[in-house]
């Protein structure tokens, strides 16, 4: 299903383009080139758009496993930007304060404050969902505007400015930063360009690795036993004797510290400190289409991290090269989504006889729309 | 499991195959030395109706001058900036214009790295994390002289003042400037400067919203100026000043835009004080076509036709006219300096 949906897409978005006057397969060419460096014919540098696009990606896969462990427990965590942006305001603060302390010991010290942030941020959510029965849609979205803000206050005449009339804080220590895949160096020229226009960073291990963990951590452990069983029924999980209101707060936590760990991996991977730039961030919320796209599954999160990395970052050089605005790219991914939600390939393969079979809906992962019904049910009491 | 990952792979597949069948067309080469200009603009976008469209303004006449390749890279957020600036750097564009401030750090990053390419910046420099100019000789910052543009409008506004042509005639005018910094305080030095000498007995109120993005912020300073007798309020705080063209219509007096034309934001806009963008981003590429080139600063002022203002909802009389014209060629030939620092 994912596969017809993003094929969909690209069709839709090929007779957008054709319809508003540009050419389809210029487009396409340059957000090619620009996702993955083949094809470029704008004289771009391969190895340059394949960092540029992982650099992208790596939030992305962090963000999307946030969001997909809460949908195996049935909720629907739109919170991952605000969760993210508590994570840098952690990372930054913490590494700023300590900026001396020695890279052993402030490197973790900034991750595991980032993911400590996160998941305060999202347990607020999860706890109010346990007990009160706060839908988690609604307070995760509005934790988003609450973080959003704090970081506004944070930097433009709050403690972390660094001086008036600026909208950014200090940098955080050399302890607290994860080094470039290539050395940062000017003068030392690797495929044909300073070394240092490469940003691709460590963080794509530590990203890699959470996947992983957040696919062991659902398959192998009977916390993610009990997380699927709530996703499936909350009944029957309390049947088997789950506590479902614990659960959620659980899963709520972890996702959150995943979504904290995007954060604190962004500010110490990339950007060093915190600026006006994250006013206007959508990593969070592309996270919901990844994780829907790649139904849940860590593989199937780090491949649509790909697409969606691929597509921002080509945005920019199907602009460049195409003269196609790279608004386009946002066209695209809402076709994606809309697509997946919708179920448009099911309901084409059923309208046309021969086709083939009619889509089955995945075994493990109910489609968007009952799962938000199904949460929207009052919770139990806690146990 | 094993089934979703051969679907997913198929997905990367069918997505290469389709593009790479695709890559066949477009090409093209030059034959004589076609100077490739790239522009990145800010957050705003290119529909901003200010220095964004304006900087695109005037990419698109030098291309119609000098028939340079252009090519635009609109930046969504602000994380795009310093990849948007090195895709054209990597590609050796002869110049690359980054607009606004907010970009200043990317430029003195990728500028760094590519020594041999020009660079451009409307309102900054080539920085580091810090805010200090890196003073690389491959970048162009295009500022203005705010003070010149203000000067034309305070002159408006004192000689209608002075002569009855406002809404209330209290000889009470002001502006509301978003942070005391320079840019700004240049804007309100030539404004309250020119307003003191048409109309010695002025007073001229200048309050501070400390912000540029809430527009609420700036209207309920206006709305004190108002209350302190100003009919006439001049708006130096971006889309924060938004809210002091809207008071300013709401009190039934009139207003004056900055840096582009704001005729169409309130009915109240009479003039607006503009910073010629165009004009500077258009001489910044005329200078990488003929040769001329130099890192460091290029200001725009009413003598290179960088800075000016713009009469807007309103019929200027022709006494006014006069005055204005005699005033904007002083300023041009030299015989009248606005101030930098606000008059006291």
């Amino acid at each position: 299903m994912p596969v017809g949906s993003v094929i969909l897409a690209f069709v839709l978005g090929a007779v957008i383009v054709a319809v508003t006057g540009g050419n389809p397969f210029a487009a396409y060419s340059g957000l090619l080139c620009g996702g993955t460096g083949l094809g470029c014919q704008g004289g771009e540098n391969p190895a340059l758009q394949i960092s540029t696009t992982i650099v992208y990606v790596i939030p992305l896969i962090t963000t999307g496993v946030a969001v997909a462990l809460p949908f195996r427990a049935g909720l629907f965590n739109i919170g991952a930007e605000g969760q993210m942006i508590a994570g840098m305001m952690a990372c930054t603060a913490i590494g700023v304060r300590f900026s001396s302390l020695p890279a052993p010991v402030l490197l973790p010290m900034v991750l595991v404050g980032g993911m400590a942030a996160g998941a305060l941020w999202a347990g607020v959510a999860g706890v109010l969902k346990a007990t009160v029965g706060a839908h988690e849609v609604v307070t995760t979205i509005m934790l988003n505007y609450v973080a959003q803000w704090l970081l506004r206050y944070l930097i433009i005449g709050g403690p972390l400015q660094v001086a008036p009339g600026t909208s950014k804080s200090l940098p955080i220590g050399a302890g607290a930063r994860l080094a470039t895949i290539l050395p940062a160096d000017n003068s030392l020229i690797i495929f044909g360009l300073p070394a240092s226009v490469y940003r691709v960073h460590t963080g794509l291990l530590l990203a890699l690795a959470a996947a992983a963990l957040f696919a062991f951590l659902l398959w192998r452990t009977s916390l993610g036993y009990e997380i699927r069983a709530v996703g499936q029924s909350q009944r029957a999980a309390r049947y088997a004797g789950v506590s479902v209101a614990r659960t959620i707060i659980v899963t709520m936590l972890i996702a959150g510290a995943f979504s904290g760990f995007a954060g604190a991996i962004q500010i110490a991977g990339v950007d060093h400190n915190l600026s006006d730039v994250y006013f206007t961030d959508t990593t969070g919320f592309d996270a919901i289409a990844v994780a829907l796209l790649g139904l849940g599954s860590a593989v199937g999160i780090v491949l649509a991290a790909i697409l969606f990395g691929a597509l921002h970052a080509g945005g920019a050089v199907m602009q460049a090269d195409a003269g196609i605005s790279g608004s386009l790219v946002f066209v695209l991914q809402a076709l994606i989504l809309f697509s997946i939600a919708a179920n448009f390939v099911g309901q084409i393969r059923r309208l046309i006889p021969g086709l083939g079979r009619p889509a089955a809906l995945p075994p493990e992962l109910p489609p968007a729309a009952p799962l938000m019904t199904e949460a929207a049910d009052p919770p139990p009491e806690p146990a | 499991m094993a089934h979703k990952r051969l679907k997913f792979l198929g997905v990367v597949a069918a997505v290469l195959m389709v593009a790479i069948a695709c890559g066949g067309g477009g090409g093209g080469g030059g034959n004589a030395k076609q100077y490739k200009i790239g522009l990145v603009t800010d957050i705003g976008g290119l529909n901003d109706k200010s220095f964004n469209h304006l900087a695109f303004v005037g990419l698109e006449k030098a291309k119609a001058d000098f028939g340079i390749k252009d090519d635009v890279i609109e930046s969504h957020n602000g994380s795009e900036y310093v990849p948007n600036l090195t895709n054209f750097a990597s590609k050796s564009y002869d110049l690359v214009i980054g607009v606004g401030f907010l970009m200043q750090e990317a430029v003195g990053t990728v500028s760094g790295q590519f020594p041999t390419v020009h660079f451009a910046i409307i309102d900054g420099a080539g920085t580091d994390a810090n805010f200090n100019d890196l003073k690389h000789s491959n970048v162009q910052s295009l500022y203005f002289k705010e003070q010149d543009a203000g000067a034309m409008v305070g002159a408006m506004a004192g000689w209608m003042e002075k002569n009855g042509k406002s809404k209330m005639n209290h000889h009470v005018i002001s502006a509301v400037g978003g942070i005391s910094i320079p840019p700004v305080n240049h804007y309100i030095a030539g404004y309250k400067w020119a307003a003191k000498m048409e109309d010695p007995s002025i007073q001229v109120l200048v309050g501070y919203s400390n912000d540029f993005t809430d527009p609420a912020k700036c209207k309920g300073v206006a709305q004190s100026q108002i209350n302190s007798r100003s009919d006439i309020l001049f708006q130096v705080a971006g889309g924060c000043g938004l809210g002091v063209l809207q008071a300013a219509g709401q009190a039934g007096v009139y207003s004056i835009g900055v840096d582009a034309d704001q005729k169409d934001a309130d009915p109240s806009v009479i003039a607006s004080a503009l910073k010629k963008v165009d004009v500077a981003t258009y001489t910044s590429i005329q200078n990488v076509v003929k040769g001329t080139f130099s890192g460091g600063a290029l200001t725009f002022s009413i003598a290179n036709a960088g800075a000016g203002y713009a009469v807007d909802n309103f019929t200027v009389p022709a006494d006014l006219k006069t005055e204005l014209d005699k005033i904007e060629k002083q300023i041009h030939d030299g015989t009248l300096t606005p101030p930098a620092d606000i008059p006291a």
